[in-house]
């Protein structure tokens, strides 16, 4: 009850604690939330449609893979197999945008692009992404140093795509020069995958096979993006943190003579410590849960941000919601308490007068 | 009531009170007086068990302070403090305030108080929303909620017109009617006119 008082009667300083609190929180939940919302939009590209993954051996990037399409041919013979597609997978300037992701796609598998608009594309012609259509206001458009026809626009429901091309796998390959990036195999029985993938490493000695299960957890460039973001948001979260616990402590400190007066009172050190507590508590929570309720608004509004493209999407877990929950109401608590318990040693009177100088 | 013991008190390096001994006997009002400097304020600091002394013993109703466990529970049942600066606290309201010091059992003695006092009105006011003599009464009031054995007063009416001065140091006589204490620390001369005793103090030293 105090503690509530104390709160909404110092509104400013509440303030100044809460903004930094939401502050803090939402900078973890953010960059934590595109990282991880990369790679999801990634890993449901590759995973779509396929349960094995062929890519080039020894090749630590999906963009510098070059796997052989004609395998293709090879694999759906194979006990098992209920489909296969290829993907050339890059990126390239598309009319006046600096960059946009290009996807060359075999054409068993461009159902998997929902048209809103047009035909699914014949050689030479291109659909665009929901999202790079809305800026390109044309029948044509230049991809590289080649022009294309516009047949129609996609939906996929994945950021990286709908800010894409898709087009047919030889127009990608003559511009990347590459035959496949990847190759994606479906199978008839999940069970008996590991069997299946054996059976196809026989193949060709120059490709690496794995389920697409493995593959996204062990995708360097996952582990990188991950390893990153890990590294900017723990900063970012723990700078966030420290603000926190000084401005704790300075609110704390600041108020050193209305501990003074309650010790004169003979309200105990406990009483003192616990309404503080009430007090970080409170604040710390409904900051947590102000900064959770804005990043989920901004996550979603993010996707729709023409500008970007659609490649800035994200994701926030569950486990990442609640590690900085406990995070921030422990270095809330800490920054208020161990200033509280220094003050609640003092004799009373000196606690009173260092208030008023 | 109080028996001090060669109490002497530094600030760092400097002596603000030297060897003082003296006694105060239950029902006294006491005008502790001296110029600024003095040491009043410590020595009254000292006495309500705000400030522990450098050197030296004292007795409070019959107990060694330095031996008491629990010295807020101690404070609270039974001394009370007002300051010249009432020290209220902000966010909570007058009656509030009151409560903040009140043991369990004196709590509904509260509104009783604020009306001996005539600030009843004001119960749900906040120390901004009134003025300087009514927060003096507030603070007043909470001194005398517990209805302690010992009453400290630090320039009480420092900050007073002589009107409200005066309602004061009534009140602080009508709680030594009642077999309470009181100590004032002041540079006001009216609290000779209440005084039973005065222990005058000169650069730290009794005088």
């Amino acid at each position: 009850m105090i503690a509530l008082k104390a709160l909404s009667k110092n509104k400013f300083k509440s303030l100044l604690i809460f903004t930094s609190i939401t502050i803090a929180v939402m900078a973890i939940f953010l960059i934590s939330s595109v990282s991880q919302g990369i790679i999801g939009m990634y890993s449901k590209m590759i995973k779509t449609d396929g349960d094995i993954i062929i890519t080039q051996k020894g090749i630590a990037d999906t963009f510098f893979s070059n796997v052989d399409i004609n395998i293709m041919k090879k694999i759906v013979k194979l006990k098992g197999v209920k489909s296969t597609y290829a993907m050339i997978v890059g990126a390239s300037p598309v009319g006046d945008m600096p960059i946009a992701g290009i996807y060359g796609i075999t054409k068993n598998h461009m159902s998997h692009y929902k048209l809103t608009d047009g035909v699914y594309p014949k050689m030479g012609e291109v659909i665009l992404g929901s999202n790079l259509a809305n800026q390109i206001d044309s029948h044509e458009v230049k991809i590289g140093a080649k022009t294309f026809k516009i047949s129609g626009t996609f939906s996929s429901g994945v950021g990286f795509e709908e800010g894409g091309v898709v087009m047919n796998i030889k127009d990608a390959g003559d511009m990347f020069s590459r035959s496949a990036s990847f190759i994606l195999v479906s199978s008839v029985h999940v069970d008996n995958i590991d069997n299946l993938v054996e059976k196809i490493k026989t193949l060709n000695d120059d490709i690496e096979v794995k389920t697409t299960k493995s593959f996204v957890k062990e995708y360097n460039q996952f582990k990188i993006i991950e390893n990153s973001s890990l590294v900017i948001s723990s900063l970012a979260f723990a700078m966030g943190l420290m603000g926190i616990a000084s401005i704790m402590s300075m609110i704390v400190n600041s108020r050193k003579e209305e501990f003074g007066i309650m010790r004169a009172l003979g309200k105990s050190r406990a009483f003192i410590m616990k309404n503080l507590f009430f007090e970080s508590l409170i604040m710390s929570f409904s900051a947590y849960i102000f900064a959770l309720v804005v990043s989920l608004g901004i996550l979603e509004i993010l996707p729709h941000i023409e500008k970007l493209q659609g490649y800035v999407n994200g994701t926030l877990s569950f486990e990442t919601a609640i590690y900085v929950l406990i995070s921030t109401i422990i270095m809330a608590v800490i920054g208020s308490l161990i200033p509280a318990y220094i003050a609640s040693k003092t004799d009373p009177i000196l606690l009173i007068n260092q208030g008023c100088s | 009531m109080i028996k001090v013991k060669n109490i002497s008190h530094f600030y760092g390096d400097e002596q603000v009170l030297f060897d003082l001994s003296f006694e105060i006997k239950k029902g006294e009002f006491i005008f502790l007086s001296g110029s600024s400097g003095s040491g009043k304020s410590t020595l009254l600091s000292i006495l309500s068990t705000l400030l522990k002394p450098s050197s030296g013993e004292f007795l409070l109703d019959s107990l060694h302070v330095g031996d008491i466990n629990n010295i807020d529970k101690f404070r609270q049942e039974n001394v009370g403090f007002v300051f010249q600066f009432h020290y209220l606290i902000n966010y909570l309201n007058v009656k509030e305030n009151i409560a903040l010091a009140a043991l369990d059992s004196k709590k509904q003695n509260i509104d009783k108080i604020l009306q001996d006092l005539g600030i009843l009105d004001l119960a749900s006011r906040y120390p901004n929303e009134i003025s300087g003599g009514q927060r003096q009464r507030v603070a007043m009031a909470r001194a005398l909620v517990n209805e302690p054995k010992i009453i400290f007063a630090d320039e009480p009416t420092g900050s007073l017109d002589s009107k409200n001065s005066k309602i004061v140091y009534d009140l602080l006589a009508k709680a030594v009617k009642k077999g309470t204490t009181v100590v004032v620390a002041s540079h006001d001369m009216q609290v000779q006119n209440y005084a039973t005793k005065t222990i005058r103090l000169l650069d730290g030293k009794l005088q």
